[in-house]
């Protein structure tokens, strides 16, 4: 989002804050489709989906005043309720996404659920403009993997160590010596 | 566990932020962040550093339903005009949570009022009017006797928490009323107590809630009021419950 978008952003929030309904109106039409992307690659269900951008937007509605500049772009804020809100959703059914999300035999994920870019390349391109390309130079091919998992689907550091072929124990011995390595700052988003 | 420590916190903050932490470990988590500035801050922090990986998702453009949803859940929203009725909805809750919602505020409203007709007259025209109660958080708190002495209420998701006091109370001069909440895990299990705000000793009240009640009070399975010298604070321990009483979701 552009310093400019980001500035109409926040004009709109301050407005929704004091009830202004034509200006949630206004966000969610600046907003919805990128929020409907991150919701619907974390809970793979169009309904389910649908339902998690109703509950963001209204709880963005309530919770508007508490919003100022200095906790981050108005974007990063919705899309951290967003987030949050999938989050929520997936880990109280974790047995259904199991069954939706295959893994080839590499362990690697296969995204069917759309023909969207696959979470690594996502991260890819994201890390390109972002502060965390610091710690993704830092980070080997499998760390890279992990996080895109997390991040772009959602998964539990369990789930993430199973779709990495791997035993949590032996994910977790691999990070501790990996801690050590990373870059000051790095450490606590590498340590899956 | 002392959560901030700043390596600890620093760890959980991102952990929380990629949603990788399991069910048990996020919600301990969610529940320190009401309580810890710190907390705040740490996971602010790590929101913002990856909030920009979001860049990269393709959007997709949601259904116009999804806003019509939420045009009905914006106060003073009308009702859905027939042909927005007839319009498909796939979840089963599109249709029956209008008629659970009324089910629920007639049977409340009943037995509400049935207990303490001269209390709810107002609850009850609203219910008539409305066809069903707001979405609310309930607690009324008893004293030793058993006798209803508080009622605390809060819309889902609003931040306001209303007393009303049924019996007044003494105050002695110097001393505030508590209102905590104890929430449990899922299993059950007694979490420490939350302080909610100071309840007045007669007439009726409200207090700003740090956070909406739905956050703060999804877990919450009673409310307790203790008398104590000073306001407390996140952490502190809650002495001799004075009243208490459960706390229950009404919708």
């Amino acid at each position: 989002m552009s310093a400019n978008g980001s500035e109409i952003l926040q004009a709109l929030l301050a407005r929704v804050a004091l009830g202004d309904q034509a200006a949630l109106r206004a966000l969610y039409q600046r907003t919805s489709a990128h929020l409907f992307g991150v919701i619907l690659r974390i809970s793979r269900r169009q309904d389910l989906a649908e339902e998690l951008l109703q509950e963001t937007y209204v709880s963005a509605w309530h919770n508007a005043a508490g919003y100022s500049a200095s906790q981050g772009q108005p974007m990063t804020w919705l899309i951290s309720i967003a987030r949050n809100k999938a989050l929520d959703q997936v880990r109280s059914a974790p047995a259904r996404r199991e069954t939706e999300l295959p893994r080839d035999e590499e362990g690697l994920e296969r995204d069917i659920a759309d023909d969207g870019p696959d979470p690594l390349a996502l991260l890819e391109s994201a890390g390109d403009t972002l502060a965390i390309r610091q710690c993704l130079d830092a980070a080997d091919a499998r760390q890279r993997q992990s996080l895109a998992l997390a991040y772009y689907h959602g998964l539990s550091h369990s789930e993430v160590a199973e779709r990495m072929a791997a035993p949590l124990g032996t994910v977790k011995a691999w990070v501790r010596r990996r801690w050590a390595r990373s870059r000051p700052g790095c450490g606590a988003v590498w340590n899956l | 566990m002392n959560y901030d420590r700043p390596p600890l916190l620093d760890h959980l903050a991102a952990q929380y932020a990629l949603g990788t932490l399991a069910p048990r470990a996020r919600r301990r988590f969610r529940r320190h962040l009401l309580r810890s500035l710190p907390a705040r801050d740490a996971l602010g922090a790590w929101e913002r550093r990856l909030g920009g990986l979001a860049a990269a998702v393709p959007p997709v453009a949601p259904p116009e339903r999804v806003w019509q949803g939420i045009a009905r859940r914006l106060p003073g929203a009308r009702q859905p005009e027939p042909a927005r009725r007839a319009a498909p909805r796939s979840r089963w809750l599109a249709w029956a949570s209008p008629l659970l919602g009324v089910a629920f505020g007639v049977v409340a409203s009943i037995a509400l009022v049935m207990q303490m007709p001269e209390r709810f007259v107002g609850l009850d025209q609203l219910a008539q009017r409305e066809q069903s109660l707001p979405q609310s958080y309930i607690g009324l708190l008893l004293d030793a006797e058993g006798r209803p002495t508080v009622l605390a209420s809060a819309t889902r998701h609003g931040r306001r928490l209303t007393f009303k006091v049924l019996r007044p109370l003494e105050l002695p001069a110097g001393k505030v009323l508590q209102l905590w909440g104890l929430p449990k895990d899922k299993a059950g299990k007694a979490l420490p107590p939350i302080p909610l705000g100071l309840v007045p000793a007669q007439g009726t009240g409200a207090v700003m809630l740090d956070d909406t009640a739905e956050r703060l009070l999804a877990n919450v399975a009673q409310l307790a009021v203790t008398l104590q010298d000073a306001p407390a604070r996140p952490g502190d321990a809650p002495g001799e419950f004075l009243l208490k009483g459960h706390c229950v979701k009404l919708w």
